[in-house]
């Protein structure tokens, strides 16, 4: 099949080796090792352990240290003469933390001050900077993040969605990881040893990587990305499968995306973390795949983990390593384990025209990228479509309760904002099984179970999107709290685990054994529709999950959130959605579709919108109401947009600040789909949104909209 | 001795159930001399690292080698008879 190429025009990379290409491309072939004694934060005790910090950021306090880091790598990656960038995809599991916890323990509590806490706040100083007006998505899949952001990035481009991406990773050292993979005795005092017998762990790191995707190859052109592959082990929350068998999966699955055979790999880019568990798995997933392996190499002996950053740093220096002829070395490794495949031991330069550069992270999430120098093919402009998705089953959380009661309150104009009751929504979850679970990922894991048995379907969702504006607060707020109170020495490793972003999804796949890719987007108020934006651009054939959902905190919602407001009752929740890709055969099912998704830049992209729903005449037809997300930081700005959306289409049915109803909360539109669906189906709209209108639905769709700093479009219809 | 032990597997079962969120299981539930790690309550590889923090805060007895910690956690009497033997309290 002949489809869109995908180039990396430019990058731009920031480690513990140094600031752009070149200095990384000498550090490689110097075969430098970037560890020293962590001097970034002081440590109440103890002595403090290898990691691989960056020196010479420039730095910009009034922006958190992953914040800087990014912008650093995007401005190496993004000439200023470039005309555009249509779209960005950002992988990152630190955000602002780093900035919060230095915050928390100075006992601040102006929530102003916390403003760049969330993850997605990385990508929109960038879109801001950039002046992207496009999707600016925010991808955490704990360490797998990076490849997993390009993977989209691949997607956005090849469905002529964008023409242009900006893609990459960043990740800055905080307290959490640095105690967190301490916690789980998976730092190796000595410094990383990825391959050596003794090794005894990861060092943490901290850096960024943007490359600049294109569809139209330039001089510059670095490199292709030939393909890419995504799956989840289902095993385990922190470990990997122990033959490998997600790391295969991944591998296979870009060898086969890029129509490129084991025996064309010049080289691997290991994960290669130096954890004895990972190394093991990894060279057991490989000589599965290869029977003759080509040179590989781990560089994480020299970069450190960058978590989020690593897989964007590798996929550059895999770049590097076609576009510059350098075979990176095995940094750290003196006696390689016999068990393993023996690594590249020194640095070398010939020529390499195909690298293979893996990427694990928590949760069992693996990306595989395949790097190649530019392909002669038979290129193709088509974009590449894909069958909508329908609805199959449809779950909710709200204060009322599930779908159903809240269907019931909203027919008796009772508002339904509110927290759902732990013990009720995990009633019908295996007690022995969420014991570890905190709030999100119980209400996570609720959710997608009731949303695939309402389905009335046994099949497992193949591939779980998950949208989550702050992630798991409890666990992080616990684990940074007994860090604190116990002087650094014990904190808890289970919420270590439990806080990652992508942790709840993590949970669902590894309850109903989804093995395929498993995405968590981070993207604030604009978080469901970046999940469902994703499973638009990679869900297979079969069935996957599509979800959002937010947990209050009592002591970290006030301080992140700025819809939270003192004087309305604290509300949380979230909707899920069994999908498939629509078929004729399937007509009865509502569909749902992200039909916009752009930054606001004044009342231009309210008329953009317009335009894509098919103007004022094609919306009167289409829909029979508007949902419309007026987040409560965003008030002003959101209403005004409403105001000249409702002007502009001469709007004449009804619009419901659906908010007002189920609670100010970030994934509140993951709410609003799921209550769309059921008033589809129903053909009726419950009396809370119905005002003095019929509550007949008089057309076939139901409009959601997302306004604010991003302005979002969801239709929901009966094909 | 022999109370103290008694003593001190009463106090872990306790101290599991709490921090091990096994909340459907009372200390008479726990059979001291039964496997540990991989046995019917489930306890995996997460809890022993949340053991193992535990043991360390509460009784001064540091575990951090994989081999060791297989044999310390193999039951809650051998895990006992660690703490015992090796906390700083202990009688020399």
């Amino acid at each position: 099949m002949s489809r869109k190429q995908i180039y990396i025009n430019n990058a731009g990379i920031v480690s513990a080796l140094g600031s752009g290409c070149t200095q990384t491309a000498a550090a490689l072939l110097e075969n430098r090792r970037g560890l020293a004694p962590l001097t970034l934060f002081s440590l109440l005790s103890g002595k403090p352990l290898p990691v691989a910090q960056v020196d010479s950021i420039p730095l910009d306090s009034r922006l958190p240290r992953t914040h800087q880091l990014a912008m650093e790598a995007a401005l190496q990656a993004v000439d200023p003469a470039e005309v555009s960038i249509d779209a960005m995809v950002i992988g990152t599991t630190t955000g602002g933390i780093a900035t919060t916890e230095n915050l928390l323990r100075s006992g601040e509590t102006n929530p102003d001050l916390y403003r760049y806490h969330g993850l997605g706040t990385v990508a929109e100083q960038l879109a801001a900077h950039f002046c992207c007006s496009g999707p600016v998505l925010t991808v955490s899949t704990a360490c797998s993040s990076g490849a997993v952001a390009i993977s989209i990035a691949m997607e956005l481009l090849r469905s002529g969605q964008a023409t242009r991406v900006l893609a990459g990773g960043a990740d800055s050292l905080c307290r959490l990881t640095y105690f967190g993979f301490n916690s789980l005795q998976l730092v190796d005092p000595d410094g990383a040893r990825p391959m050596d017998t003794g090794r005894k762990g990861m060092s943490v790191g901290e850096g960024a990587a943007m490359v600049l995707l294109s569809t139209q190859k330039q001089n510059s052109t670095m490199a292709e990305v030939a393909g890419y592959g995504l799956s989840c082990d289902a095993y385990h929350p922190a470990t990997p499968h122990p033959e490998g068998k997600g790391a295969r999966q991944a591998m296979a699955a870009a060898m086969t995306d890029a129509n490129i055979h084991c025996t064309q790999i010049d080289y691997i880019n290991l994960h290669g973390t130096g954890t004895p568990d990972n190394d093991r798995a990894e060279s057991k997933a490989i000589k599965a795949l290869f029977s003759t392996p080509p040179p590989v190499s781990s560089i994480k002996g020299a970069t450190g983990h960058t978590l989020a950053a690593a897989g964007a740093i590798e996929a550059v220096v895999a770049g590097l390593a076609v576009s510059r002829e350098i075979l990176p070395a095995n940094q750290g490794c003196s006696i390689p384990d016999p068990e393993l495949i023996p690594p590249q031991k020194i640095p070398e330069r010939h020529p390499l025209k195909v690298v293979l550069s893996n990427s694990f992270g928590f949760g069992g999430n693996n990306g595989s990228l395949l790097i190649t120098t530019p392909r002669d093919l038979q290129q193709t402009n088509t974009a590449l479509s894909r069958p909508q998705l329908q609805v199959l089953g449809a779950a909710c959380l709200t204060g009322a309760g599930d779908l159903n009661t809240t269907m019931a309150a909203l027919q008796l104009q009772q508002p339904v904002a509110g927290l759902p009751e732990n013990s009720e929504f995990s009633a019908n979850l295996p007690a022995r099984k969420i014991r570890r679970l905190k709030r999100l990922a119980r209400m996570g894991l609720a959710l997608a179970t009731a949303a695939r048995e309402n389905s009335g379907t046994k099949e497992t969702p193949h591939d779980i999107f998950m949208g989550t504006g702050w992630g798991a607060l409890s666990e992080t707020h616990d684990f940074l709290k007994r860090l604190e109170e116990t002087d650094e020495q014990f904190p808890s490793p289970t919420d270590f685990i439990g806080s990652v972003h992508n942790a709840p999804a993590g949970q669902i796949a590894l309850f109903s054994g989804s093995t395929g890719a498993n995405i968590t987007c981070s993207g604030g108020n604009y978080s469901f529709e970046q999940a469902l934006l994703s499973a638009e651009l990679l869900a297979g054939d079969a069935p996957c999950c599509v979800l959002g959902a937010d947990e209050y905190h009592a002591s970290f919602t006030p301080l992140f959130d700025p819809s939270f407001s003192p004087h309305t009752p604290p509300a949380d929740g979230g909707g899920a959605l069994y999908m498939e890709q629509a078929t004729a055969a399937t007509r009865q099912y509502p569909c749902l579709q992200t039909s916009f998704y752009a930054q606001a830049i004044e009342n231009s992209t309210v008329t953009a919108l317009v335009e894509k729903l098919g103007g004022t005449a094609a919306i009167h037809q289409r829909f029979g109401l508007v949902l419309a997300g007026i987040p409560a930081a965003d008030q002003p700005l959101a209403t005004a947009q409403l105001r000249y959306f409702s002007k502009r289409v001469d709007l004449n049915i009804q619009v419901v600040d659906y908010r007002k109803y189920v609670g100010q909360f970030a994934s509140a539109s993951a709410v609003a789909a799921v209550l769309a669906t059921a008033i589809l189906l129903n053909r009726k709209i419950p009396a809370a949104f119905a005002g003095e209108n019929n509550t007949q639905l008089k057309r076939p769709g139901i409009l959601i909209l997302g306004l604010g700093r991003t302005i979002t479009a969801m239709e929901c219809y009966l094909p | 001795m022999a109370n103290q032990m008694n003593t001190l597997v009463e106090e872990l079962k306790v101290k599991l159930i709490d921090i091990l969120n096994l909340s459907d299981l009372t200390p008479a539930d726990i059979d001291e001399n039964a496997q540990l790690v991989g046995g019917e309550h489930g306890i995996d590889s997460i809890d022993v690292l949340e053991m193992v923090v535990m043991i360390e805060k509460d009784y001064g007895v540091k575990i951090n080698n994989k081999e060791v910690g297989e044999k310390v956690f193999s039951t809650l009497t051998a895990l006992a008879r660690h703490i015992q033997d090796h906390s700083p309290g202990a009688a020399a």
